[in-house]
């Protein structure tokens, strides 16, 4: 089973409900990393502002950091290999991934998305 | 003077945690409680959470964050934790190891993230995690008293089963608000005692500390309702400061004060009547030392007089001698910030219709929940316009959006978790916020003043993202005002006026420069400070109410010498300033 790790961006909760809107796809994110899970899958979540020293201490995330800044997570490693940077993955490219065989439904967003929400806890 | 009995010290438990907002005296009260307590033969420790703790001011020794015996008072030990410094401190420990590690921008970014009100608060309750469970630290104490009590936000992130899961076991499960706790050392097992102690009626005992005042009681009331829900229903109210009715015979200041106070106090929420409460008197000196601290939970009856010296007429700026400024560049936001009951929806009102009155157009519009006062001001003036958004109402709109769009795919747990993000005090002013934010876009043309804003911290997160920048784009879009991002329009004191509204008192004054030094942060200097219901600027004849008048003094003097650029001093009025002509007696124009 490969190991999926997401590195979030600097956030206080991963629902993102504190921003000027809260981000659909944060919240439908969680939903699929929840799924992926109950699959078997392997999936870690660091969060920029409550586990820094995760991304530091990973070379190929650090240098994410310095070359691009925060702006670019979240970063997702399979394996220890960048898999996708700058948006987060679909159900889909998680299951292929994970090497899920179960047919994917995907969650359909609702509306625009408009991503870039944040939190102020 | 007769000593009476007083309903919240009667058999107290172990711990007694008293609450309320700045200003109200919290801390003045618990100060003589641990007092009263220690004389009577018991154990006591006394906890203190002001950042600006003055325990060891009161007691004349220095204390800090260590259990200190004070040797005037057998008995009495007390001990200071700032709640910044232990969220200061969290940061630290987060954050200290990337240092220089991860790029600048990023470790700052990181920094904003934890710099918000409830990272400071769930610091504060993990320093205080320990006094409620570990016996070892407390066994030498009869009572624990705390001058402050967490929020039900905080307790009921501590309860929820689901924040749990894997969360400080893992420590890198999806959490929410409870992020905080990630960096914490305690065990979970500690914060489930520590929640457990507070709600247990034979070990914890709630004490609302509240003023004479309508806003004041309200607040208090929505505490009380917020607390009783989550269990804790062993709650006490003392009412502060009351006028004593003596005193009104001796101006008509003092009568109009201690006819309002009796209003209010009539005016109470039915759930704050069936309280067990208490009521204590207004006095006429600093309460600072043993001997005042003594008096104060004891009838005076009679004062004596006290020399005053004071001009009968306080030559301070006014009102309209800061809204003369503002009105020089013909439009802009004018944002009135400060905590609650410092009167800022009267001042915002005041500043609207001394513009009006200037024949400037004006919008202004107010989050005042009485809504009174908007009402009467509707189509007073030719120039001013009045629209009002209820705070509750738009939290709730927001938060059922919220749940009803975004949450709809979540399980229980997920949704519970979704549910108590969006209770954290931050969801108000974003959806506050928002709700005002059509309106700001007016400011291109003529006068938009509020009485409400967000604070720096919420702000610079919100400009971080770039989501706020595109918000506001949007609304402002076709203003044809120039700029490049709306955190420079608030940035530009030529485009957004920010207010700062405080009482001439030590908690407020403290209170305002943090907020001070929070828009700081966000790059928005403050333009100006209004001083409010400040009783040296009202003449008042009562002794009283006089020597009230001189504590003021040295509270203006910091606020003219050290905070702000510019200031004003507006009089406490002895009518509610409602209606045009008294919201102009307010800017001194009568």
């Amino acid at each position: 089973m490969k190991t999926i790790q997401i590195f979030d961006p600097a956030r206080c909760c991963s629902t993102g409900v504190c921003g000027v809107d809260v981000d659909q796809q944060l919240v439908d994110f969680s939903a699929d990393v929840e799924w992926a899970r109950q699959q078997g899958a392997q999936v870690e979540r660091f969060n920029l502002a409550q586990q820094p020293m995760t991304f530091a201490e990973n070379a190929v995330v650090k240098n994410l950091l310095e070359r691009s800044g925060a702006e670019a997570l979240p970063l997702i490693l399979v394996d220890g290999e960048v898999a996708l940077a700058g948006r987060y993955p679909t159900r889909t490219e998680l299951a292929r991934w994970a090497g899920i065989s179960k047919p994917v439904i995907e969650i359909k967003p609702a509306g625009g998305c408009c991503g870039g929400s944040s939190c102020c806890c | 003077m007769t000593d009476r009995q007083l309903k919240f010290l009667n058999k107290p438990p172990r711990f007694l945690f008293f609450t309320g907002k700045g200003g109200v005296g919290k801390t003045s009260i618990a100060c003589a409680t641990a007092i009263k307590l220690a004389e009577a033969g018991q154990r006591v420790l006394l906890v203190s959470t002001d950042p600006a703790s003055n325990v060891g001011q009161v007691f004349g020794i220095s204390i800090g964050n260590k259990i200190t015996p004070i040797t005037s008072v057998p008995g009495l030990a007390a001990l200071e934790i700032d709640p910044q410094a232990a969220a200061q401190a969290y940061r630290d420990r987060i954050v200290g190891p990337v240092r220089g590690v991860l790029p600048d921008a990023t470790v700052k970014g990181i920094e904003e993230q934890l710099s918000g009100a409830c990272t400071t608060e769930i610091a504060a309750f993990d320093e205080f995690t320990a006094l409620l469970t570990k016996s070892a630290l407390t066994a030498d104490y009869d009572h624990i008293i705390f001058d402050t009590a967490p929020t039900g936000h905080t307790i009921r992130l501590l309860q929820l089963p689901g924040a749990w899961s894997g969360f400080l076991e893992a420590g890198k499960s999806d959490a929410s608000c409870l992020g905080p706790l990630a960096g914490l050392e305690k065990q979970r097992t500690q914060y489930r005692a520590a929640v457990e102690a507070l709600a247990d009626e034979a070990r914890t005992r709630l004490i609302l500390v509240a003023r004479a005042q309508q806003a004041t009681l309200r607040e208090v009331a929505r505490t009380h309702e917020e607390l009783a829900a989550i269990g804790l229903l062993q709650q006490y109210l003392v009412i502060n400061g009351i006028l004593p009715p003596a005193e009104a015979d001796k101006d008509p200041l003092a009568a109009a004060i201690h006819e309002r106070e009796c209003v209010a106090l009539a005016a109470m929420p039915d759930a704050l009547r069936a309280l067990p409460r208490d009521e204590v008197m207004l006095k006429p000196f600093n309460l600072v030392g043993i001997d005042p601290l003594r008096q104060l939970l004891v009838d005076t009856s009679s004062l004596e007089e006290v020399q005053v010296d004071i001009p009968a007429a306080l030559e301070k700026p006014s009102l309209a001698q800061v809204v003369e400024a503002i009105a020089q560049d013909g439009h802009g936001l004018v944002m009135l910030m400060g905590k609650g009951g410092v009167g800022k929806t009267s001042l915002a009102a005041a500043v609207a219709v001394e513009l009006a009155h200037r024949g400037l157009p004006v919008h202004l519009t107010t989050s005042d929940p009485a809504a009174h006062l908007a009402e009467t001001l509707k189509g007073a003036l030719d120039n001013l316009t009045v629209s009002r958004i209820d705070p509750e109402q738009e939290t709730e709109r927001y938060r059922q959006h919220v749940l009803k769009t975004k949450g709809a795919k979540l399980d229980a747990q997920g949704l519970a978790m979704l549910e108590e993000d969006l209770r954290s005090p931050c969801t108000e002013e974003i959806a506050v916020f928002q709700a005002f934010s059509h309106i700001i876009r007016e400011a291109g043309k003529q006068f938009v003043v509020m009485d409400t804003a967000p604070t720096g911290h919420t702000l610079l997160l919100l400009d971080a993202t770039g989501a706020y920048y595109r918000e506001v784009t949007r609304q402002m879009g076709k203003s044809g005002l120039h700029y490049s991002t709306p955190m420079m329009q608030l940035q530009d004191t030529l485009r957004t006026k920010v207010l700062i509204a405080t009482l001439a008192e030590t908690t407020p004054g403290l209170e305002a420069a943090n907020l001070q030094e929070d828009l700081r942060r966000a790059g928005i200097e403050p333009w100006a400070w209004i001083i409010n219901m400040s009783v040296a600027a009202a003449a008042a004849q009562s002794p009283l109410l006089r020597q009230r008048a001189i504590n003021e003094l040295r509270e203006i003097e910091a606020v003219a010498s050290r905070h702000a650029r510019r200031y004003a001093v507006v009089p406490l009025l002895k009518e509610e300033p409602v209606g045009v002509n008294r919201l102009l007696e307010l800017t001194g124009k009568n």
